[in-house]
């Protein structure tokens, strides 16, 4: 019994572990498609567009982020594009009725760490699998926001909300600055806490985590909570970067957050990824596109490029990857 | 015993038809739209509700929970067939993929008119739709008389292969080759999404050092589009398509160019008005097209009235508007 305990508490991850071996193959792919970019675009390696792709990868990155988490505990939250507009519309209700940022972005975290934690409570207490759990919340979600929306846009936001997602400071876009530092707060979590090191361990074998007297159902609940609360940060940014809110921006939005998380090198069996690897999943995506709009491929044709591209990173990182499940 | 009914019935109906008032009201019509999601729709529905409330109908309802949801919709036509509404007012999620469904309700001997995007197959009693080509067409033409003709042009394409964004950029594209002066720069999807427009917008951006014109195959794109403009600090004259409230809004402050207008409202009240004409023995109009409106900051005042507060046109009017 010991000895399972033990082996299935992975160790404290170092950052010049095998860790950073799997990340610099990901980093890799990442330069990679720059370097591809910047030979056929001339205007790719231009410092506005450097900064374009780092804005518009933040917001994938947020959701993804919290995301990662779930699926370190070998769980998926599917909710999480629907919680993202549940929260803006609800968010932005609050800011058209009382005319205060702050009381809706306070909203919106609340709205989406609530339904975060909801699902937490469906996963843990209710032990149903996170994938009908979540499943599930998307519906409900869906339903609520449609109802809530019944067809209409809220748009219009004051100045200074709106710099949350389009402002700059330094030179730098203001989403650029919350990624780094939601980027440093995960990785710091995820690696150098306990709480972090706890999350991997569930993932990696459930049992022997209980057994070894980790408060799974408690952890689990955070987790939730937490990749819900993110959903609510990118409602936010979402609302002050677009200017509006509608109900259907969460279709649009879950995918490229779960494949962010995978390509990314997150197991879905959990217990291995890193924050950072999830951040590179976000870029590669954003950087896709990115290139795509820029030579102006066809309509036509990106989606199969996006697909093809998803499939080869995943491929590339499973040849040069330690583990395999 | 049902034909021995019918034949009490028709001195009845003879005699009604000989009064003045309207004879039988209280028909229920069962309107189906695509999803709950779309402004558009929503427009459709308050439009239809008008003129059955305006008629002495009722309106129930019928919208996929999933946006445009083919089994969904299909299993919605299986209910109302149970339910055996007077007439039905039907938008297909799908083109093609609804016509067993379209079928269904023809076996049941259900009227039905088919609104907004015409059925691939079924027997209708009038379609009522607008056309997606001249609203690109029509659109884009203002943006390049606005223009004077020439340009750098950007288009925002829809959803690629649906048969609103094939027409629409269709339209776009023609209007386009009528202005030689004019260069398309890029025709990029954005997927009708917001989001998707701006980040497409803000990557064109930096590949273009001039673009004076854009458009776009919706409204939220339009709109995504300019919050773009805004954020690199450029000018460009933007289009959208739809005329919901949130383009007529930009509208009045200059910062959308113009919006085709669909007609959503009045494609709801004619279709219910054809479908309750037809089911009171009056004269319908088999075919309407309506022809597209171009919103812009000269006549965009009709079109900045609440929903609920605008008017349905006459039988007369709908005659006007674009039958055949």
């Amino acid at each position: 019994m010991t000895n399972i305990t033990k082996e299935a508490i992975a160790p404290p991850r170092s950052f010049l572990s095998q860790d950073a071996i799997q990340l610099f193959y990901r980093l890799l792919a990442a330069l990679l498609i720059c370097a591809v970019l910047a030979a056929v675009s001339d205007s790719f390696l231009s410092l506005g567009n450097i900064l374009n792709v780092l804005r518009q990868a933040s917001l994938t990155f947020f959701i993804a982020s919290g995301l990662t988490l779930v699926v370190l505990t070998a769980g998926l939250d599917l909710s999480v594009g629907a919680n993202v507009a549940l929260s803006a519309c609800i968010a932005g209700t609050v800011i058209h009725k009382t005319g205060s940022p702050a009381l809706g972005i306070l909203t919106g975290l609340a709205c989406g760490g609530i339904v975060g934690f909801l699902n937490g409570v469906m996963v843990t207490a209710l032990r149903i699998p996170s994938f009908i759990a979540t499943y599930g919340m998307l519906w409900v979600l869906n339903g609520l926001t449609y109802w809530y929306m019944a067809g209409e846009t809220i748009h219009g936001f004051p100045a200074g909300f709106r710099q949350i997602g389009s402002g700059y400071l330094f030179g730098l876009p203001i989403p650029v600055y919350l990624l780094l530092v939601f980027l440093a707060i995960g990785t710091l979590f995820a690696q150098r806490t306990i709480w972090g090191q706890q999350i991997y361990a569930i993932g990696a074998n459930p049992v022997a985590a209980r057994l070894s007297g980790i408060p799974v159902a408690r952890l689990l609940l955070l987790v939730y909570a937490v990749s819900g609360t993110m959903a609510g940060l990118a409602s936010i940014i979402f609302l002050s970067r677009l200017n509006s809110a509608e109900a259907d921006i969460g279709e649009s939005l879950t995918l490229p957050a779960i494949a962010a998380v995978l390509i990314g090198g997150t197991s879905l069996f959990g217990g291995v990824g890193t924050m950072f690897g999830t951040f590179i999943g976000a870029l590669i995506l954003t950087l896709v596109l990115n290139g795509m709009n820029l030579l102006s491929v066809s309509a036509n044709w990106q989606p199969l490029v996006t697909g093809i591209i998803v499939v080869l990173a995943v491929w590339l990182d499973m040849k040069t990857g330690r583990r395999t499940q | 015993m049902k034909q021995k009914l019918s034949y009490l019935a028709l001195p009845l109906i003879l005699a009604a038809a000989f009064t003045t008032q309207a004879r039988a009201d209280g028909e229920t019509i069962a309107v189906f739209t695509k999803n709950q999601t779309n402004p558009f729709f929503q427009t459709v529905r308050v439009g239809a509700d008008n003129m059955a409330k305006s008629l002495n109908a009722k309106t129930l309802q019928y919208i996929p929970t999933k946006p445009d949801s083919i089994p969904e919709q299909l299993s919605q036509i299986e209910d109302v067939v149970v339910k055996k509404p007077s007439a039905i007012v039907f938008t297909p999620v799908d083109y093609k993929a609804m016509v067993p469904g379209v079928e269904k309700i023809n076996d049941a001997k259900i009227p039905v008119v088919n609104i907004t995007d015409r059925s691939a197959g079924g027997n209708f009693v009038s379609f009522v739709g607008a056309d997606d080509y001249s609203l690109g067409l029509e659109t884009a033409r203002y943006l390049l008389k606005t223009l004077g003709g020439k340009g750098n042009i950007v288009i925002i394409e829809g959803v690629k292969g649906s048969l609103t964004n094939i027409d629409r950029v269709r339209g776009f594209n023609d209007a386009l080759k009528e202005n030689p002066g004019a260069k398309l720069l890029a025709s990029q999807p954005g997927n009708y999404q917001r989001l998707q427009a701006l980040q497409v917008m803000e990557n064109l951006s930096q590949s273009n050092s001039q673009i004076d014109g854009v458009l776009a195959a919706n409204d939220a794109m339009a709109i995504g589009a300019i919050e773009a403009l805004d954020g690199a600090n450029r000018k460009a004259q933007v289009i959208g398509i739809n005329g919901t409230k949130e383009a007529i809004d930009a509208i009045k402050t200059g910062k959308l160019l113009a919006s085709g207008d669909y007609n959503g409202f009045t494609q709801g009240c004619l279709g219910t008005m054809m479908a309750i004409r037809n089911l009171r023995d009056q004269p319908v109009i088999r075919e309407i097209v309506l022809k597209p409106t171009v919103i812009t900051k000269d006549n965009f005042q009709p079109f900045d009235v609440p929903l609920e507060q605008r008017s349905c046109p006459t039988f007369e009017e709908a005659g006007k508007l674009g039958s055949k």
